[in-house]
């Protein structure tokens, strides 16, 4: 018989034991493979977005960026309606229009609601026109034909109960403007999820850039024969400078950069997650393929006996690998196609629409994913496939029964022990290090080498670990527990392979755990010491403030002070020539009060003087400033200032590091009015003894703006809680595969156990062991492997947690928060994994028969 | 087809002291009924209409107390599903089979469990023991399973009785075949169960230990009053029995009292194409 024979026939009379690994390799594959074609889909959906709605040609003003179209001040940078005309006249130009499009808007219905989307995809007001008409198709009512018209997309229609008739108010830095829904429109191509309100040009021109006569964009078309290049070439010649000229190819291009920062994100984050699957993986395919060849030893023996050699041994046990990488690699890519299309559905309920129509798969996808499959199973039954071919032919007359593994012991402790001694060491050195950099690498170095010790070490460790544990769990459960206990210490090598498989989700887990709560704890902490506003106001996009929201908190009564926060762009000189881009914070004196800040030098509240500033110690010491230094400040959109340095603050804690402050007022003079950027924030206190009444009057003055959100240093504090504790529960998802696939590690080494004992539960059930307590004996036994995992993973991870904490205080994670709720929950719950790990397992082996299981071999 | 017999073995090679000791056992067996098991009308079959096999074929069988029951027959005889009914190991296609009072052919798996666990004691002809419990938690089992105290004075007298004293911390990989199978018989006597179901419980073992084995049974029937029923088919091992049953087809054929190897094995003689089954039969008669 051919070795691919035997293979295929082993492999196929194990089908359960396989299907168990199959999925594992499944589950690692489809990850991949499900990331591979989410990303090509997204990319796939903005290429046909940016192809129909780009013109051959877009004019924009000079420094009106793309990546970024709503600019600090909220007011698109505009450009005279007098240029299309001169565009029409250039060579080579079919047709020009000029277009408005501003992103710096929020919509909001009849109940105040924001009817955009609030992450993501961006709302975009802009001018009725015949470019807006390539992508879209007007289905219902007219199209926008006043003041008071406007026209809005079916997605956000929908979603949001919109019909003909109803009220929309949109907020733009210029002031709110109401009107009537007069008809909605269909996308031609998927939207991916931004809200779009199209009005007629001259209101939008009045209501988006303030006066009418002005423009955003200039959108060109060729006559037929004339490249986009050529194009672009005679309208720059037409123009001269001071505009920015775009081909239909190099919008595309900006606008999938744009996209591309977060989509790499995601793949990065998910293929890392798809890697540690795979890593788990390996443990359950080494542990299956190592039992199976011990179960087989007889077996093996005999064809040892009858004339094969260790090559073909060998090589049929990695063909039988390559078969299940096989199988498994073909359902993951399936699977991955439909992860994908799970991934869009939840994108969707995030706001970010994808469309099944778009979805695409590469030919790469599927090759990629089944080269990874195959590779990463035929390597991890490499060990054992060599195992099998040094099963000597005396192992076909010896007793069946699996060879116990003593030996190796020594050898694996010293080199456990001493890959744990450098990690830890590393680990140290990482906590301690003076700067981010290195320290960081550090921390990567421990964290690799404490994990490979721990899973060298893991099996040497079983044994001490689980008779602790079971002194204090099994001890309950008398002699039962005490067989749980024997047999998981039975072979310590499969034990810790199963436990490692858990143990590397879970301290995954609790090193994140620790992080968190420690980034939770850190600023909480930073918050009280500093920050003595009673309120901030801040979008929950980061949009600034528009004016007429400022002024109607400003109105509200009950407080102190309010206090703006604006962010200013500008090149900064030191006296030695030396220049840096800096962001500049224009705030007001009340600053002081409402942040405070330890000064190294001068006083804080004289930067708020005229002419004045203040930098932080790093950039002091880096450019060797002192106080009464004059620099020189170059602000965007604005003169060149010459400030002197009243105050160095303290380049310490998490807030403001390194700001450069200057009043308001003395931006104004250097800055035109409608150059300012809007607020970042507002700050505010209260009156003595009137919080609450501000609070609520605060919230009120807000209702009709309702994409911008006050809290008091309170809820604020919970806020940042639950968005910490938000982003650790979208990871701690992604670590559910993992440690999914560490269950299934479980599931297959207590299954194959249960077969390897069968005569041994045939002798129990016959002296009397009833199946109840069958069955709570390998429920036992599972749960002393799992809670073995999670001792090794949590004790693991908290260690990682807090090297990096360490670590990232110099990032200003000062305080050190183990979250032990987190912790023992884990724990308790790892519990509940082994429990339910051996529910079929256990449920097998009460229903073998007793003289069957007395008689086999 | 057999009844009950009470009277004790007397003579017999070595263990003529024991066999006085004996009366004791009969004396305990006094205090119940004379048969501690019943079989009637049992019926074993395996498969239907023309693949059907019948493999005990209305069987009546009582098991005296306080007497070392031997059972013979050729393979496929029946022997073996014989005692594995009779233990509540296998069921029965028809028929009754009881264990004192109870009715064991009616109880459900877990009754069925508990009665083999407190009523029943088992020797098997291999794999006997749990190779992560050392001899002592071993023999312990059963009752420690049911979660109950032994009785420490028998305990030790039991393992005194089977010369495990200083074994009693070993693990079985550590123990001898003959070993094994001692504490194997020292658990199966230490929950002072009702009766011992013997399985082969020699057929593994070389003649010197099984001699001993066979010698301890002998001895926890005649010292400690125990009844044993035991499954051979080696005339020497079933020379050591107070009766011998024989089996053929699924029925009983004949009996034999007080039987010496000689007389066995000239009985098995008789059996159609039944002669010495195992290839080590006469080696294992001969050192005898």
């Amino acid at each position: 018989m051919s070795v691919l024979k035997t293979s295929l026939r082993n492999f196929l009379a194990h089908k359960g034991r396989m299907a168990l690994s199959a999925v594992a390799v499944l589950l690692s594959v489809a990850f991949v493979s499900g990331t591979l074609v989410f990303t090509d889909t997204m990319n796939t959906t903005f290429d046909k977005l940016f192809a129909v709605t780009a013109s051959d040609v877009t004019v924009s003003p000079k420094n009106a960026d793309l990546a970024d179209e709503t600019p600090d001040t909220g007011r698109p940078e505009a450009l005279p309606a007098s240029l299309v005309e001169k565009v029409r006249k250039a060579e080579g130009v079919q047709d020009a229009q000029g277009s408005v499009t501003s992103l710096g808007v929020t919509v909001v219905d009849a109940k105040n609601k924001n009817v955009g989307p609030t992450g993501g995809a961006p709302t975009i007001a802009v001018n009725w026109g015949p470019y807006e008409l390539r992508s879209v198709e007007l289905t219902t009512g007219h199209e926008p034909r006043g003041p008071t018209d406007v026209v809005l997309d079916r997605g956000t229609a929908d979603k949001h109960g919109l019909k003909i008739g109803d009220e929309l108010r949109t907020i733009a830095a210029t002031g709110d403007f109401t009107a009537k829904i007069s008809g909605i429109v269909d996308f031609k191509v998927t939207n991916p999820g931004a809200t779009v309100v199209y009005f007629d040009t001259a209101t939008a021109q009045r209501e988006l850039l303030g006066k009418e006569g002005l423009f955003t964009q200039v959108m060109v078309d060729a006559v037929p024969g004339v490249t986009d290049e050529a194009l672009k070439t005679d309208i720059a010649a037409a123009l001269g400078d001071g505009y920015s000229l775009m081909t239909a190819a190099e919008t595309a291009d900006a606008g999938r950069e744009d996209v591309a920062g977060f989509l790499d994100i995601m793949k990065y984050a998910m293929l890392g997650f798809a890697g540690l699957a795979f890593l788990v993986g390996i443990f359950l395919i080494v542990n299956t393929f190592s039992m199976l060849v011990a179960q087989r030893t007889r077996e093996i023996g005999l064809m040892r006996a009858i004339g094969s050699s260790r090559k073909q041994v060998n090589r049929s046990v990695l063909v039988e690998a390559v078969l299940l990488g096989v199988v498994g690699s073909v359902a993951g890519v399936a699977a991955g196609v439909g992860l994908a299309v799970g991934l869009m559905e939840l994108m969707s309920s995030m706001g970010m629409e994808l469309s099944t129509r778009d979805l695409t798969v590469k030919w790469t996808t599927p090759v990629v994913g089944l080269a990874l499959g195959v590779v990463v199973t035929v390597l991890a039954a490499y060990v054992p496939a060599r195992r099998a071919g040094k099963v000597s032919p005396m192992a076909a007359l010896r007793d069946a029964g699996t060879p116990a593994d003593g030996k190796a012991g020594r050898v694996r402790g010293a080199i456990g022990l001493a890959l744990t001694a450098a990690g830890a060491a590393a680990l140290v050195t990482a906590a301690r290090a003076a700067e981010a950099g290195p320290g960081s690498l550090w921390l990567g170095l421990g964290v690799v080498l404490t994990l490979l010790g721990f899973v060298v070490i893991g099996p040497l460790l079983a044994g001490g670990i689980v008779r602790a544990l079971g002194a204090v769990v099994l001890r309950v459960f008398g002699p039962v527990g005490r067989m749980a206990e024997r047999n998981a210490l039975r072979n310590p090598r499969r034990t810790g392979a199963t436990g490692a498989a858990l143990m590397i989700g879970l301290a995954l887990v609790a090193s994140l755990s620790v992080v968190g709560s420690s980034m939770v704890a850190s600023a909480t902490d930073e918050l009280d010491r500093s920050v003595g506003a009673d309120f901030i106001v801040q979008s929950g996009t980061g949009q600034p403030i528009v004016p007429q929201a400022q002024a109607a908190l400003e109105k509200s009564p009950g407080l102190d002070h309010v206090t703006e926060y604006k962010w200013v762009d500008a090149t900064v000189t030191d006296p030695r020539g030396k220049t840096t881009k800096a962001d500049l914070a224009a705030t007001e004196p009340t600053y002081v009060k409402d942040l405070r800040r330890e000064v190294t030098a001068g006083t804080l509240a004289q930067a708020y003087g005229p002419g004045a500033m203040s930098v932080g110690s790093d950039y002091a010491s880096e450019h060797g400033v002192k106080v009464g230094d004059v620099l020189t400040v170059a602000f965007k959109g604005g003169e060149k200032a010459k400030l002197k340095v009243a105050a160095i603050t303290a380049d310490t804690g998490n807030v403001d590091n390194g700001a450069m402050y200057i009043n308001i007022t003395t931006l104004a003079e250097y800055v035109p009015a409608d150059r300012v950027p809007q607020s970042l924030l507002l700050l505010a206190s209260a009156k003595d003894g009137q919080e609450t009444l501000a609070y609520q009057a605060l919230k009120d003055a807000l209702a009709p703006y309702p994409q911008y959100k006050v809290s008091n240093q309170a809820d604020y504090k919970e806020e940042l809680k639950n968005q910490v504790g938000q982003l650790l529960n979208i990871v701690y998802g992604l670590l559910a595969l993992a440690i999914v696939v560490a269950i299934l590690g479980v599931v297959n080494t207590l299954a194959l156990s249960v077969v390897e004992r069968t005569r041994e539960i045939g002798l129990m059930r016959a002296i009397g062991l009833s199946r109840r307590q069958l069955r709570r004996m390998i429920r036992l036994e599972s749960v002393v492997i799992a809670l073995f995992g999670a001792l090794l993973g949590l004790g693991l991870g908290m260690g990682w947690g807090t090297a990096a904490q360490k670590l990232l205080a110099l990032e200003g994670l000062g305080v050190l928060e183990i979250p032990w709720p987190t912790i023992l929950t884990v724990f308790v719950g790892s519990a509940f994994v082994g429990l339910f790990a051996a529910l079929v397992p256990a449920f097998r082996a009460g229903r073998m028969n007793v003289l069957n299981a007395i008689a086999s071999e | 087809m057999s009844t009950a017999v009470t009277n004790p073995r007397h003579g017999g090679e070595e263990e003529g002291a024991a066999r006085s000791a004996s009366l004791r056992g009969g004396g305990r067996a006094a205090g119940g009924t004379a048969v501690v098991a019943r079989a009637r009308q049992v019926v074993k079959a395996y498969g239907s209409g023309e693949t059907r096999v019948v493999a005990l074929d209305s069987v009546d069988v009582d098991i005296a107390r306080g007497q070392f029951t031997a059972i013979m027959g050729p393979s496929g005889s029946g022997k073996s599903t014989l005692m594995h009914c009779l233990a509540g190991l296998d069921t029965v296609t028809s028929g009754e089979i009881f264990l004192d009072d109870t009715e064991i052919t009616r109880l459900k798996d877990k009754k069925l469990t508990q009665l083999r666990r407190d009523r029943i004691g088992f020797i098997f002809q291999a794999f006997n023991l749990l190779p992560t419990l050392n001899a002592i938690e071993n023999i312990t089992l059963p009752m420690d399973i049911a979660g109950r105290k032994p009785d420490a004075e028998w305990l030790r007298r039991v393992v005194d009785t089977v010369g495990l004293s200083d074994r009693l911390k070993h693990r079985p990989n550590q123990l001898s075949g003959g070993q094994q199978q001692r504490v194997a018989v020292a658990r199966a006597l230490a929950a002072r169960p009702e009766i011992i179901f013997g399985d082969e419980p020699t057929g593994n073992l070389d003649s010197r230990a099984g001699a001993e084995v066979l010698g301890f049974l002998r001895t926890s029937v005649d010292e400690l009053g125990q009844t044993i029923v035991m499954v051979t088919h080696d005339p020497v091992a079933a020379s050591y029995a107070d009766r011998v049953l024989y089996l053929a087809d699924g029925r009983i054929v004949d009996e034999m009292e007080r039987p010496t190897a000689d007389a066995v094995l000239d009985r098995m003689r008789l059996f159609p194409g039944g002669n010495p089954q195992t290839p080590d039969f006469d080696a294992r008669g001969r050192t005898s």
